[in-house]
């Protein structure tokens, strides 16, 4: 590490300070919930006997906090008019986009092979509903439109997987980057078909009830939510952080890497599938900008790295962060809507700076460490 | 019965060739013991063995069956396993998840399962204690590797190997960086192995630490055969001795 250059000198100076800055904040903090934390320990442990092993185990206070982030994702209807009017509006977008980081999570967080073309998985769906709605059966419901949906996402994310995940290193990456210029540009090519940049537009939604809507998309996040927990901490989780970590020691495991990577593209683009789906019943219209431009892979990636890469939950909250603070938080403290944008990829770029695991995972590891047992 | 038999086997990088034309073979129950000063080949040879490298040219067969150009996951399946020279535990895993990777089915869907389900699919195989007792890690399980004194580190790479139910391990420079008292312990355990029907090829540069340790001597030098035959025997050889003292490198 002698050969540093001097930015990376100075971002571990500002860290070292802003640490020491924050210690004895720190430090009351740890005073005041370390009681607290104790006195929580008994309801923790009856999860931790139950489903700790399967959904990882946790300190009292986690168990609180999780527990209550859950809670106040379940019930958001009943609580958000006393915040604004909008906010059941943003946390719906949230769920979806949540969906959306956590798949990408599971795969490029978790292997380390950075996709950059994720839109191009819900975007497969979404224009499937599209056109069956548009040139097949206008009649046709999401009882039937989904799976259809789900299955093209499916075997788009094989034809993408199979060859690409076969080369280790920055192919990859590359490859799903050109795929997803290529999708666009497919939708325009074919703008007869496609409406081209308009987008289609003949879709009904699932309901006008807002708070009914809210939960058509809370729902189904917190099923894939729970689906992909359970993944990312079974042995697959294992797998494929060693992928990322050295794949050479999966080879010697006797363990296919290519298999795994590919598998776990698959894995994503399943629910990636079920995001794009209901992207769909919700906005009502499918076109290029929301729903494949490459800008909408790029916020996914930013959604999980604020959240925290490799974590699956991270991503969840992430996703509820990025879009309170851009169509709440910022909203209110600044006008001008291009600066807005600048102030939310600031707050994104510092995080990868000085929290690169993510604001979820500090918090998480500060939780479990008010007791002294640092991690 | 052979049970790997390396025939012909060639390898070059560019110009320069690491291995020539070398043939050896080890029976089932078997430690043979692979010599040579440094860069004559040793590591090459084990590379192409688990087809981390492509054999130029020659066959590799185990248990009868043509491995040359298989990959390296196949190999392993074949059960053959090695310890790199160089460790390289998971960090971010505990020490007994480092030896758990390497009990795991080669399938997506069967990783999913729970643990439970997948331990009665094995019908009570050994399992992750049961490994890291075979090389005194077992009061470690929990620790992370990063934590782990230098011995402790090069036991986790081989009870991994263990982990992978191999026929045949091949070690590479096992003894490096350890005191006499270590060196004699892990001669113990490598003895065990083979009780426990396990074959082995062990990499040294020189034949100290293998004297009683190895059945069978194979000497390369420059990637070519220089001798082969029981350890007493090959202390002796002229032409080896010639080899090592070439090569500046001390004596065998």
């Amino acid at each position: 590490m002698s050969s540093e250059s001097p930015s990376v000198r100075v971002t571990r100076r500002m860290k070292g300070t802003l640490r020491s800055a924050l210690l004895p904040v720190w430090n009351v903090l740890c005073m005041l919930l370390a009681p607290l934390d104790r006195a929580l320990q008994p309801i923790a442990n009856v999860y931790n006997r139950t489903l700790g092993g399967h959904f990882g185990e946790m300190n009292g206070l986690q168990f609180a906090v999780i527990s209550l982030g859950f809670a106040a994702i379940a019930t958001v209807p009943f609580w958000s008019p006393f915040y604004s009017e909008t906010l059941n509006i943003t946390f719906a977008v949230a769920s979806i986009w949540a969906i959306f980081a956590m798949s990408w999570d599971i795969q490029s967080g978790y292997t380390g092979y950075i996709s950059f073309g994720h839109s191009v998985l819900s975007g497969a769906a979404g224009y499937t509903i599209g056109l069956l709605i548009l040139h097949y059966d206008p009649s046709m419901g999401p009882a039937t439109t989904i799976p259809v949906a789900v299955l093209a996402s499916l075997v788009l994310g094989l034809v993408i997987a199979v060859p690409s995940l076969r080369l280790r290193g920055p192919y990859f990456s590359l490859i799903t980057l050109v795929g997803v210029l290529l999708f666009t540009n497919l939708i325009f090519a074919f703008s007869g078909w496609t409406n081209g940049e308009l987008g289609i537009h003949q879709v009904d939604p699932f309901t006008y009830e807002p708070w009914v809507r809210y939960y058509y998309m809370a729902i189904p996040m917190l099923l894939v939510a729970l689906g992909l927990i359970y993944i990312s901490r079974s042995n697959v989780g294992m797998v494929l952080v060693t992928i990322r970590e050295n794949e050479r020691a999966v080879s010697s495991a006797g363990l296919d890497p290519t298999k795994f990577k590919i598998s776990s593209f698959v894995l994503s683009s399943i629910p990636m599938g079920i995001g794009g789906a209901l992207l769909v019943y919700y906005g009502r219209a499918i076109n290029p900008t929301s729903f494949v431009e490459i800008s909408n892979s790029i916020e996914i990636i930013a959604i999980a790295v604020i959240g925290g890469m490799g974590s699956v939950v991270g991503p969840l909250f992430g996703s509820f962060l990025f879009f309170f603070l851009e169509e709440e938080f910022l909203r209110d403290v600044i006008g001008d809507s291009s600066l807005r944008t600048l102030v939310l990829w600031l707050f994104v770029l510092s995080v990868l700076v000085f929290a690169r695991n993510g604001v979820f995972r500090v918090i998480w590891h500060g939780l479990g460490a008010v007791r002294g047992d640092s991690e | 019965m052979t049970l790997l038999e390396v025939d012909h086997l060639t390898k070059h990088f560019g110009g320069l060739v690491a291995v020539d034309d070398l043939s050896f073979s080890v029976d089932e129950g078997e430690i043979v013991g692979l010599i040579g000063p440094n860069g004559s080949g040793k590591t090459t040879v084990f590379n192409c063995i688990m087809s981390t490298y492509i054999a130029s040219e020659g066959e590799i067969r185990f248990d009868g069956e043509d491995v040359t150009s298989e990959k390296t996951h196949e190999v392993v399946n074949h059960g053959l396993s090695r310890v790199s020279q160089e460790s390289n535990p998971i960090n971010l895993l505990s020490v007994g998840g480092n030896i758990k990777l390497f009990t795991l089915p080669n399938s997506f869907l069967a990783c999913a399962l729970p643990d439970a389900v997948l331990a009665r699919r094995s019908d009570g195989g050994p399992g992750v204690v049961d490994h890291a007792e075979r090389v005194g890690l077992e009061d470690k399980i929990e620790e992370t590797p990063d934590s782990l004194p230098h011995a402790d580190v090069r036991r986790l790479e081989i009870a991994k190997a263990l982990a992978t139910d191999p026929d045949m391990l091949l070690l590479d420079e096992p003894f490096a960086g350890m005191n006499q008292a270590e060196i004699r312990t892990l001669s113990e355990q490598i003895e065990q192995f083979r009780e426990d029907g396990i074959s082995l090829v062990v990499v040294d540069h020189n034949m100290r630490g293998l004297m009683q340790l190895v059945d069978r001597v194979v000497v390369i030098s420059s990637g070519q055969k220089l001798a082969e035959g029981p350890p007493e025997e090959i202390v002796e050889n002229q032409d080896v001795q010639d080899a090592y003292l070439a090569g500046e490198h001390g004596g065998i």
